[in-house]
C-alpha cells in the first residue's frame, strides 16, 4: 500500500510511516505465488504425519551463509532508537494534522515489527529529534512483577503510576494474563483512558493482544495506529538503509540463480541515470518477501538474513547470461537465494490443540515463562516441556535468556500464524 | 405384464459384452466411491478447522455425482436409450421398488433429498430421536453418527420426513456450548454474570470472536445461570463445558457464592 500522506515524510528507518490501523493492507503478490503458498501449506499439513523430520530450516543449496560479521554489515538489526524518534515524529505530525486527536495514542503492530523495542527507547527530552510534550518528560510504565490483581488492587496500582505527565507503555501484552485474576490491570487502564483520567500517553500493543481485547471490550473504540506495511519498495529502501547506515551508499544484492538484481532498487538506479542500469533485470524477490512476511519488517529481515549468501552457486551461469554486461558481472556485495529454495520452519506433527494453545498463548502475551504458560493454557508443565522442546527444535519458538521467556521466532512466525489460522484460532488482522 | 411394459424389447439388445462392460463400469465406480469415502475423511482429519468440514461435506456430494455418472454411462451400454425403453425400464423399476422395497426406497429417496437439502452433513453434531452425536458418514440409505460415548448409531434417512432433527453447528465449526450453574439466591447478580463471562474469555478453548453470553433465570430455589460460548473445535464441546463448569464453580466458591444443595427438579 502506498500511503500518500506518509510517503514523502517517512523516515528511512520507518519507511511506511504510521497509518490508521484500518488503512493497513496486505502487500500484494502474484496469483502464482499465492496459489503456490496455499497448495504448499495444504501439502505440508498432509505430509506432516508421513514425514517425521524435524529439520528446522532447510536451505536447498550448498552456499555458505554469511558470517556474523558479514551479516552485521549487510543485514544488521535495526537501531530502535531511530525508530522511536520516527514514531514520535509520526505521532506528532498526526496530532498536528488533526488526524490524531486523542490524548492516548494506541500503536498496534504485529510481533517483530519493532514497535515495542522502539517505544521502550522512546526519546527523552533534549535528545536529538525528540518530542517534548508541554516540557514534561516521557515516563515509561513497566508492568508489575506479578499480574494477579483484583479490581481494587488494580485501581490502587494505577493510582501509584504517574499518568499526569506524558507516559509510554511499550507493550500492553505484558500487563495481563489470560486468567481470571489477570485481566484487572488492562480493564482498569481502558476504563481510565475512556474516562479521560490519564494525560497524554502512548500505548504499544501486540496485534494479537489487541484482537483479544477488542473482543473482550466490544464497545471500546480506540482508533489505533500502526506502522505502514512493508511492500517491496519499502523493504528495499529499509534493507539499504540498514546496510549502509545512512542510506547513501549503494548495496548490491543479486539472485544466485539468474543474477537478477534485488538491490539497489530499480527506482534508485533510474534516479542515478546510470545508462547500464537500464539494461539490468530486476528480481521479484522483494515483492515475494513482502507478501511472505505480510509486510512485517522483523519477519522480512529474518528471512532476508537467511537468504543472503557470500558467493553465487554457479558463476558460469552469470557468464553465459544473455543480458550480461560489464556492470552485471561485477562482484556483488552479497547474493540472494530465491525464496523457493529456502524453506521456512515447518510445524511438527503433534496434538494440534495443545500446540495451538501454546503458540497462541505465546503470541497473546508477547512471550511467557513456563509457569505463566501453564496457567494460561491449562497444559501441564510436563506436557509443555515436550511441546516446547519440539517447537524449539523446529525453530518455531525460542527461550530468551534476557527476560526468561519463551517466544515465537520471527522466522517461524509466518508458519505459526498460518497454522493457527487453519486450526481455527483467532489471528490478528495483520 | 413384462411384455406389456416393453421390458423384454428393451433388454433384447443386451449382449454378453455389453453386460461385461456395464459390470466393469459399476465396479470402477464402486471402487472410486469407496476410495472417496475412505480417503477424504482421513485427509479431512489431518487438515482440521474449516477445511475439514468442507472436505467432509463434499463426500456425499461426490458420491451422488459418481452415482449419476455411472447411471448415465451404464444405461446406454445396456439398452438403446430410446424414449420407449427408458419408460419401460424406469416404470418397471418403480413398480418393483414400490411393492417390494417401499421402506428401502423411501430411505433412498430421502437420502437424495438429504444431499440436496443438507439437513446434516458429515462433521455436524445432530440429535435425532434422542440420539446425539457427530455425523460420521452419510450412506445411500442411512447416516451414521458417533455418540460422545463412541457408539455408532445408524439413522435411516426417512427419519427426515417425520422426525425433528436438531443440528448444533449446521455445516460450520461454530457450536454453542452451555454450562449451567444453579446458585443460591441473595448474591450480586451483575458481579456473577461478569465473573462467568470472564471464565469463558479466559478459557484457551473459547472462540472469543463469537458471542459470550451469560443468561440468568430467577427460579423458586435460587438463580439459574447459563454461560454460553463457542469452543474452537466442536469435538471439544464436552471438555469445554467441563472446563467452564469447573473453573466457574471454583471461582464462585472463592467469591462465597453458594450452589443449591438440595435436590431440584430441572425441567
Amino acid at each position: 500500500m502506498k500511503d500518500k500522506n506518509n510517503e514523502n515524510k517517512a523516515d528511512p528507518c520507518l519507511p511506511g510511516g504510521l497509518v490508521p490501523a484500518e488503512q493497513w493492507t496486505l502487500p500484494q503478490t502474484s496469483v502464482r505465488r499465492s496459489l503456490k503458498d496455499a497448495i504448499g501449506h495444504a501439502l505440508k499439513q498432509l505430509q506432516a504425519e508421513v514425514s517425521q523430520a524435524e529439520e528446522p530450516f532447510e536451505s536447498m543449496d550448498e552456499l555458505p551463509e554469511l558470517s556474523s560479521a558479514q551479516r552485521k554489515r549487510l543485514a544488521p538489526e535495526p537501531d530502535y532508537s531511530d525508530q522511536a524518534t520516527a514514531i514520535a515524529c509520526g505521532l506528532e505530525r498526526a496530532r498536528t494534522e488533526g488526524s490524531l486527536s486523542r490524548e492516548v495514542a494506541f500503536l498496534v503492530a504485529p510481533p517483530f515489527s519493532g514497535v515495542q523495542q522502539a517505544l521502550a527507547r522512546f526519546p527523552e527530552p533534549g535528545q536529538s529529534g525528540s518530542i517534548e510534550s508541554g516540557g514534561e518528560e516521557w515516563a515509561i510504565i513497566s508492568p508489575p512483577d506479578a499480574l494477579s490483581f483484583d479490581d481494587h488492587e488494580a485501581n490502587e496500582w494505577w493510582d501509584r503510576q504517574d499518568l499526569s505527565r506524558p507516559w509510554v507503555i511499550p507493550e500492553l501484552a505484558d500487563f495481563w494474563l489470560r486468567r481470571l485474576s489477570g485481566l484487572a490491570l488492562v480493564k482498569e487502564l481502558f476504563r481510565r483512558i475512556a474516562n479521560g483520567d490519564t494525560g497524554v500517553g502512548i500505548v504499544g500493543c501486540s496485534s494479537w493482544c489487541w484482537r483479544y481485547w477488542g473482543h473482550y471490550l466490544e464497545n471500546a473504540q480506540m482508533s489505533p495506529w500502526t506502522p505502514g506495511p512493508m511492500d517491496a519498495e519499502r523493504l528495499g529502501a529499509w534493507f539499504t538503509y540498514l546496510a549502509s547506515g545512512s542510506g547513501k551508499s549503494t548495496v548490491i544484492a543479486r539472485m544466485t540463480g539468474d543474477g537478477y538484481y534485488v538491490l539497489p532498487l530499480a527506482e534508485t538506479d533510474e534516479n542515478e541515470k546510470d545508462k547500464d542500469s537500464k539494461k539490468r533485470k530486476y528480481s521479484n524477490f522483494l515483492r515475494d518477501l513482502a507478501a511472505t512476511s505480510r509486510g512485517n519488517p522483523g519477519v522480512a529481515l529474518a528471512i532476508w538474513q537467511r537468504s543472503l549468501r557470500a558467493r553465487p552457486d554457479d558463476d558460469t551461469k552469470l557468464e553465459d547470461a544473455d543480458e550480461k554486461t560489464e556492470k552485471q558481472s561485477q562482484t556483488a556485495d552479497c547474493w540472494v537465494v530465491p525464496l523457493e529454495r529456502l524453506s521456512l520452519p515447518t510445524m511438527p506433527q503433534s496434538k494440534e490443540s495443545v500446540t495451538g494453545f501454546v503458540l497462541h498463548g505465546l503470541l497473546l502475551h508477547n512471550g511467557l515463562d513456563m509457569a505463566s504458560l501453564e496457567v494460561v493454557t491449562g497444559v501441564s508443565t510436563y506436557e509443555l516441556s515436550l511441546v516446547l522442546s519440539r517447537l524449539k527444535r523446529a525453530e518455531l519458538v525460542v527461550w530468551e535468556q534476557s527476560d526468561e521467556r519463551w517466544r515465537v521466532t520471527p522466522i517461524g512466525y509466518p508458519t505459526v500464524r498460518r497454522h493457527l489460522q487453519s486450526w481455527g484460532f483467532p489471528v490478528d488482522q495483520f | 405384464m413384462i411384455d406389456d411394459l416393453g421390458i423384454k424389447d428393451a433388454f433384447a439388445s443386451i449382449t454378453g459384452q455389453a453386460l461385461l462392460q456395464a459390470v466393469l463400469v459399476i465396479v470402477i465406480a464402486s471402487l472410486i466411491m469407496v476410495a472417496v469415502q475412505k480417503v477424504l475423511p482421513r485427509v479431512a482429519e489431518k487438515l482440521g478447522g474449516k477445511p475439514r468440514l468442507y472436505l467432509l461435506a463434499s463426500v456425499p456430494l461426490l458420491r451422488l455425482l459418481i452415482i449419476l455418472a455411472t447411471i448415465v454411462i451404464v444405461v446406454p451400454i445396456l439398452v438403446k436409450p430410446s424414449f420407449e425403453n427408458m419408460v419401460a425400464i424406469f416404470g418397471a423399476l418403480a413398480l418393483a421398488l414400490g411393492f417390494a422395497f417401499k421402506d428401502y426406497a423411501n430411505s433412498l429417496i430421502a437420502g437424495i433429498v438429504t444431499l440436496y437439502e443438507m439437513p446434516y452433513r458429515p462433521g455436524d453434531w445432530i440429535e435425532v430421536d434422542g440420539q446425539y452425536g457427530e455425523v460420521r458418514a452419510i450412506g445411500t440409505r442411512a447416516a451414521e453418527i458417533v455418540t460422545p460415548d463412541d457408539t455408532v448409531v445408524i439413522i435411516p434417512h426417512n427419519k427426515l420426513w417425520n422426525s425433528l432433527i436438531a443440528n448444533g453447528n449446521d455445516g460450520t465449526d461454530n457450536l454453542m456450548c452451555v454450562a449451567d450453574f444453579h446458585l443460591e439466591a441473595n448474591h450480586d447478580v451483575s458481579r456473577v454474570r461478569e465473573l462467568l463471562r470472564d471464565v469463558a474469555f479466559t478459557s484457551p478453548r473459547t472462540k472469543t470472536w463469537r458471542p459470550v453470553l451469560v443468561i440468568v433465570f430467577n427460579k423458586p430455589w435460587g438463580m439459574h445461570y447459563r454461560l454460553k460460548a463457542y469452543p474452537f473445535d466442536p469435538k471439544d464441546q464436552f471438555q469445554f463445558i467441563s472446563e467452564l463448569t469447573a473453573r466457574g464453580s471454583a471461582e464462585l466458591a472463592r467469591q462465597g457464592v453458594k450452589f443449591v444443595s438440595v435436590p431440584v427438579a430441572v425441567d
